[in-house]
């Protein structure tokens, strides 16, 4: 008659079998192959710069889910389009020749160049928000979704038509192209800066929504619209700094992973855009903190994961979705829950 | 008469709050009872726990032989206990007569090879399904709705509509969560000659949750209250409504019992 | 007027975004007059509804559209000489704006590329195009009046006689006047009248669905509907094999429509992976029918004592293969996701979709890797080729009749299963889970039969789409294909049968007859997705419970005027 609890009790034997399997493959692999550590601590490196990139996309996913209940499936091309205009602030800087002047000129030029893309992203979000979110705010949930993939192929298609098919490639200045080597360990200063920049990113963000009135506002809008419209807040408003916040770190990201790849390109936003929500969805969707740590989780399971598994790297992606399946399964909220959205479930 | 429903110290827990708290209850068969008690006092809970919706902490619930406790709602329902919603939960994009066709779900037995195909039983089994749908609506008072959109009944009607959708799973015992709420003395007249017939026509088995007190005190055989999660009384009508403990539960210490004539403070008739 | 200003302003940016994506190097002479048709159909689609609501004049609708013609033609005119002037200068601004190129703006005012170079454009030209965008304000502002005074007799309510028979008439019309040109024996690819008729095929079948709608249940539904099989099923005998490789597509896709249908229309799971059983079907045939022997197939074989030859099944036999495989697929990727909710169930089927595509890349000694599976053995009829048999009938028409008669028996199934217990069952899921499951509604059963029956319909899709292939590649199973079939089926209306078909024509078919401006494909369909949701979210034709839901859930949203099209017989 307990149904219920047998059906509880075969999925945590399930998991502990899985778990036990992923020991002991990794155990095995790892006596066998004998990677150095020198080898390990380089992977997690990237595995954190990696997370980082995905923490400041996978919290625009998260903000506006835990506001609007949508996907903004065109997430990705908003970092895109962040890439995109820094490249030409990138351009722009150069021949003014700022990016071979002392280190405090570049620096100020970096820093102009990050600013571009982000004011870039955050143009392209709050229209997005404008012409093809707003006038859906009251349709069913698939409606705004497909709304948004239509907007996700626009903007990459209009970027390959307008700034042609060849990729842009973000020259570095000397000053950041170099890394840092101690033993065998190298880490290049772009991993650096963008895993420092993202944290303090982040925690700007976290800020703002605890500390000011725009993130009660916004917190109230994520608990109940209209209620909180009858409490005097501009709900439309609120929405719009939603957007502006999350295609900001968006356009961050976007900049910081032009130079660490040198290259963007009209889809250059798909596959990272896919993961960070992955990300997102791995935290717990909704939920600012999940977000950061789902994204370092997926980041650091993509560098460590296939070397430990004994595995090619062509499966890293696999890998990570198995892993946000697995954690679905045991968890069907995210690691962390829905704090944002837990009322409307 | 035996009891059809047996529930020994059923206990649910949210977090901190104990929202039923070691609930012993017997339903008759062929009754008509009622769960009363004060806002949050634990009714719609105790409901959950016995349609499945929530498994209780501690405790037992047995219906005709079987033991309710971590069984799921489908199952309950096959079994013989079907229930209506508070806040009225109807499938909004079907219409009248395709809710109650989905109340009979359970006592329908046709594969989706058999849909695909057509089979000779499938097919009896639609028609009788959808006879017997329209009788229900006729029994409730509906019978010129079948086509319309359910969303797009009158309020009243949309509570008939629940009651017809929950006896088309012919139950044994039908939960009603408060039937009469929010309806105008007309209506609350019509729903009280419903229960009745529900019992005497079709020989369901009621147990209500319900504010009114005109209808519980009406209708019911038997009442037990419900205070912060505990029962704190059972009985008739006339033994419960002359029970202090309730009256305080209900209005507060110190309010003088008025026993010919229900219960009243401040004009305001409970 | 301020409000008007900013919708000029409007105009303005979308006429800057059709040059910086180089519309007007495509349309050479005829740039002018074809701005100017879009820019009187946008001041018509944004004055239609001020108009109708505060009774403009025909003073003030001439006033509002021309202020808009003029304040995006002058701004446009600014811009054209501000880049032609760096042109004139010799500034390169191809670096930043891929399609800001002498040939570009000179088309843009009707000049010869030289005169930009050198700086010599007249002032007559940039006059010109203002005054085209001028006169396309009023020309929009006009259209407002007169379609108003025209609609408010004739659209609402009262009803023209003879619609309802022309409407259903009208495929007759389109198909009668396809096998007219199809006796001309036009066979080269690519050619105009190519596609021209492939145009008409698209529009007779589309507006088939239409007469469908407007015959009275019953008997003369029944006629017409067998009348329309039987002009259908003669096609693939006329159309020459572009045609025909272009309409199998459109019906494999309404197999595909049909199946995810059932997931997401009826029982409202949002799957997003829907490739991966397209995927499963296509590979399951490949692999029993292509000559690459994977030595892992091989060992089974051989181990089951059957010798390994190619190839191992023809087309018929391997279908319940691929449809078991598919459908074992559909539970298996369903169990986990059971338990989740729309949005992570879309992610995790997407994750899914995209496992087994980097599966099939990766797992080479499988699938052969990126190299594909190759030679694809081909449907026969009773063993012969139909190519053998009649000379009207080429490979792509042979598979175009076998998607017919595949989407005829998938539609017809899933008519059968939606007006039937488990149908209700599945509607009910979608509106509420808990209330669905306390009223005895096995939830695990339903949805994984939802999961199972719909990847079935998509193995077979994914079967003849490898035949029709002849050699297919993971990347044939992307993450597009997924979002194609979701498109259309919203497109066309969802839960609506004859939606997934009108759908597919939309989706798959047209962009085909638009590949003249290929490169303009993707955007325009990605336009027409936004304006779709905000125009009409319910789809082309939408099923009747769906329409309802919509309608009666969300007042604002705009009441369509199509009503015509059903000649008034909703």
């Amino acid at each position: 008659m307990e149904k219920q609890a047998l059906s509880k009790l075969f999925i945590r034997l399930f998991g502990v079998v899985v778990i036990a399997l992923v020991v002991w493959r990794v155990v095995t692999v790892g006596i066998a192959e004998g990677y150095p550590t020198s080898f390990w601590i380089s992977q997690g490196i990237n595995g954190l710069v990696l997370g980082g990139v995905y923490a400041l996309v996978a919290l625009g996913y998260t903000l506006v889910y835990g506001i609007l209940f949508m996907i903004n499936f065109a997430h990705g091309e908003v970092m895109m389009i962040g890439g995109i205009t820094g490249f030409f602030a990138l351009q722009f800087a150069a021949a003014q020749g700022w990016m071979e002047g002392s280190t405090a000129v570049v620096v100020a030029a970096l820093l102009f160049i990050l600013i571009m893309g982000m004011l870039g992203s955050v143009v392209t979000g709050v229209t997005l928000e404008r012409l093809a979110y707003r006038p859906l705010r009251r349709a069913p949930r698939l409606v705004p979704l497909i709304s948004a993939i239509g907007a996700s192929l626009f903007l990459q298609y209009s970027v390959l038509l307008i700034f042609g098919v060849s990729p842009h490639s973000y020259r570095k200045p000397d000053l950041i192209s170099g890394g840092i080597r101690t033993g065998d360990v190298f880490i290049p200063y772009t991993g650096l800066i963008i895993f420092f920049a993202s944290v303090f990113l982040m925690l700007g963000l976290y800020l703002i929504i605890q500390r000011t009135k725009l993130g009660r506002a916004m917190r109230a809008v994520a608990e109940d619209k209209d209620t909180a419209a009858l409490m005097g807040v501009n709900v439309d408003a609120v929405i719009v700094a939603t957007f502006v916040l999350g295609s900001a770190l968006a356009g961050a990201a976007g900049v910081m992973l032009g130079f660490h790849n040198t290259v963007v390109k009209f889809n250059s936003g798909f596959i990272p855009g896919l993961k960070a929500f992955t990300a997102a969805v791995l935290g717990g969707i909704g939920n600012i903190p999940g977000a950061m740590f789902g994204s370092l989780i997926l980041g650091m399971i993509e560098a460590l994961g296939p070397s430990a598994l004994g595995i090619p790297t062509e499966y890293k992606d696999i890998i990570a979705f198995s892993v946000l399946v697995l954690i679905l399964i045991f968890r069907p909220s995210g690691i962390f829950g829905e704090i944002l959205s837990e009322k409307k479930a | 008469m035996a009891a059809l429903l047996e529930a020994k110290g059923v206990t649910k827990v949210f977090g901190g709050l104990t929202a039923v708290d070691a609930v012993d209850l017997v339903i008759e068969r062929g009754s008509i009872a009622s769960l009363i008690g004060p806002n949050g006092a634990g009714k719609t809970t105790f409901f959950n726990c016995m349609t499945g919706l929530y498994r209780p902490e501690k405790g037992s619930i047995h219906f005709d032989g079987h033991s309710l406790v971590g069984q799921r709602s489908d199952q309950i329902i096959g079994l013989g206990i079907a229930r209506t919603y508070q806040n009225i939960r109807l499938f909004k994009g079907m219409t009248v007569l395709e809710n109650v066709l989905v109340g009979q779900h359970v006592r329908m037995k046709a594969s989706p090879l058999g849909a695909v195909f057509r089979s000779p039983f499938q097919q009896a089994e639609e028609r009788q399904a959808k006879e017997f749908a329209q009788e229900l609506l006729e029994f409730v008072g509906l019978g010129g709705e079948g086509e319309t959109l359910s969303t797009n009944l009158p309020y009243g009607d949309q509570r008939l509509l629940e009651i017809a959708r929950a006896i088309g799973s012919r139950p044994q015992l039908l939960l009603l969560d408060e039937p009469a709420a929010g309806m105008n003395p007309r209506e609350t007249e019509e729903m009280i000659d419903l229960v009745h017939r529900l019992r005497d026509v079709k020989g369901i088995t009621v147990f209500l949750i319900e504010h009114d007190m005109k209808v519980v005190m009406n209708i019911s055989e038997n009442i037990t209250v419900l205070d912060y999660g505990k029962k704190i009384a059972e009985g008739k009508p006339a033994e419960v409504r002359a029970n202090p403990r309730v009256v305080e539960a209900y209005l507060g210490p110190g309010v003088l019992v008025d026993t010919s004539g229900g219960l009243e403070k401040k004009g305001e008739k409970l | 007027m301020r409000k008007t200003f900013n919708i000029g302003l409007i105009a303005f940016a979308i006429l800057t975004y059709l040059t910086l994506i180089g519309l007007p190097t495509r349309l050479a002479g005829a740039t002018q007059p074809v701005l100017a048709v879009l820019l009187a159909l946008f001041v018509y689609a944004v004055l239609r509804g001020p108009a109708r609501e505060t009774g403009m004049g025909l003073g003030q609708l001439l006033q509002h559209g021309l202020l808009i013609g003029l304040v995006a033609g002058l701004l446009l005119v600014v811009e054209v000489g501000f880049f032609n002037s760096l042109l004139g200068d010799g500034v390169k601004i191809q670096p930043v704006f891929d399609q800001i190129v002498p040939l570009n703006m000179a088309a843009m005012l009707n000049v010869r590329a030289g005169t930009v170079l050198n700086g010599e454009v007249s002032p007559i030209a940039y006059a010109i195009l203002a005054l085209y965008l001028a006169l396309a304000g009023v020309a929009g502002g006009l259209l407002v009046h007169f379609t108003r005074s025209g609609a408010a007799g004739s659209m609402r309510g009262v009803h023209i006689p003879g619609t309802r028979w022309f409407t259903i008439l009208l495929p007759f019309a389109l198909f009668a006047f396809i096998y007219y040109l199809g006796l001309d024996g036009v066979t080269t690819f690519g050619n105009d009248k190519n596609i021209i008729r492939l145009l008409l095929v698209l529009m007779a079948t589309g507006s088939g669905l239409f007469a469908l709608r407007a015959a009275h249940a019953g008997l003369e539904q029944l006629i017409i509907g067998a009348l329309l099989a039987v002009v259908l099923l003669c096609l693939p005998f006329v159309l020459n094999q572009f045609q025909n490789s272009v309409m199998n597509i459109v019906f494999i896709f309404v197999m595909m429509g049909l199946g995810l249908n059932i997931v997401v229309g009826y029982a409202g799971l949002l799957d997003l992976g829907y490739v991966a059983f397209f995927a499963i079907g296509a590979y399951v045939y490949a692999f029993v029918s292509a000559p690459f022997s994977s030595p892992y197939i091989s060992a089974l074989l051989t181990g089951m004592g059957i010798s390994p030859q190619s190839p191992l099944l023809g087309y018929w036999s391997a279908i319940p293969l691929a449809m078991l495989t598919a459908a074992i697929g559909g539970v298996l990727l369903g169990i986990p996701v059971l338990r989740l909710r729309g949005d992570y169930l879309a992610i995790v089927t997407l994750g899914f979709g995209e496992i087994i595509r980097l599966f099939m890349l990766n797992l080479g000694d499988l699938t052969n890797g990126p190299r594909g599976l190759l030679q694809i053995a081909q449907p026969t009829l009773f063993g012969v080729a139909p190519a053998a048999l009649t000379t009207h009938l080429d490979a792509q028409g042979w598979i175009f009749l076998l998607a017919i008669l595949g989407s005829a028996v998938v539609a017809f199934v899933a008519i059968r299963l939606n007006d039937s217990r488990l149908g209700r069952a599945w509607v009910a899921m979608r509106e509420d889970e808990d209330v669905a499951q306390a009223t005895g509604i096995h939830l695990v059963q339903t949805k994984l039969l939802a999961f199972a029956i719909g990847a079935t319909f998509a193995g077979l899709a994914g079967q003849l789409y490898a035949a029709r292939q002849v050699n297919i590649f993971p990347e044939n199973f992307s993450l597009f294909v997924s979002i194609d079939a979701l498109a259309l089926i919203i497109v066309g209306g969802m839960g609506s049968i004859p939606g997934v078909v009108l759908g597919a024509l939309a989706l798959k078919g047209l962009p085909e007859v638009l590949r003249g401006v290929d490169e303009y494909r993707i955007v325009t369909f990605a336009v027409l997705l936004i304006v779709m949701m905000i125009v009409r979210p319910e789809g082309i034709l939408p099923s009747a419970r769906r329409r309802r839901e919509l309608h009666s859930e969300d007042a604002e949203l705009p009441v369509d005027e199509d009503e015509q099209l059903e000649g008034g017989h909703a």
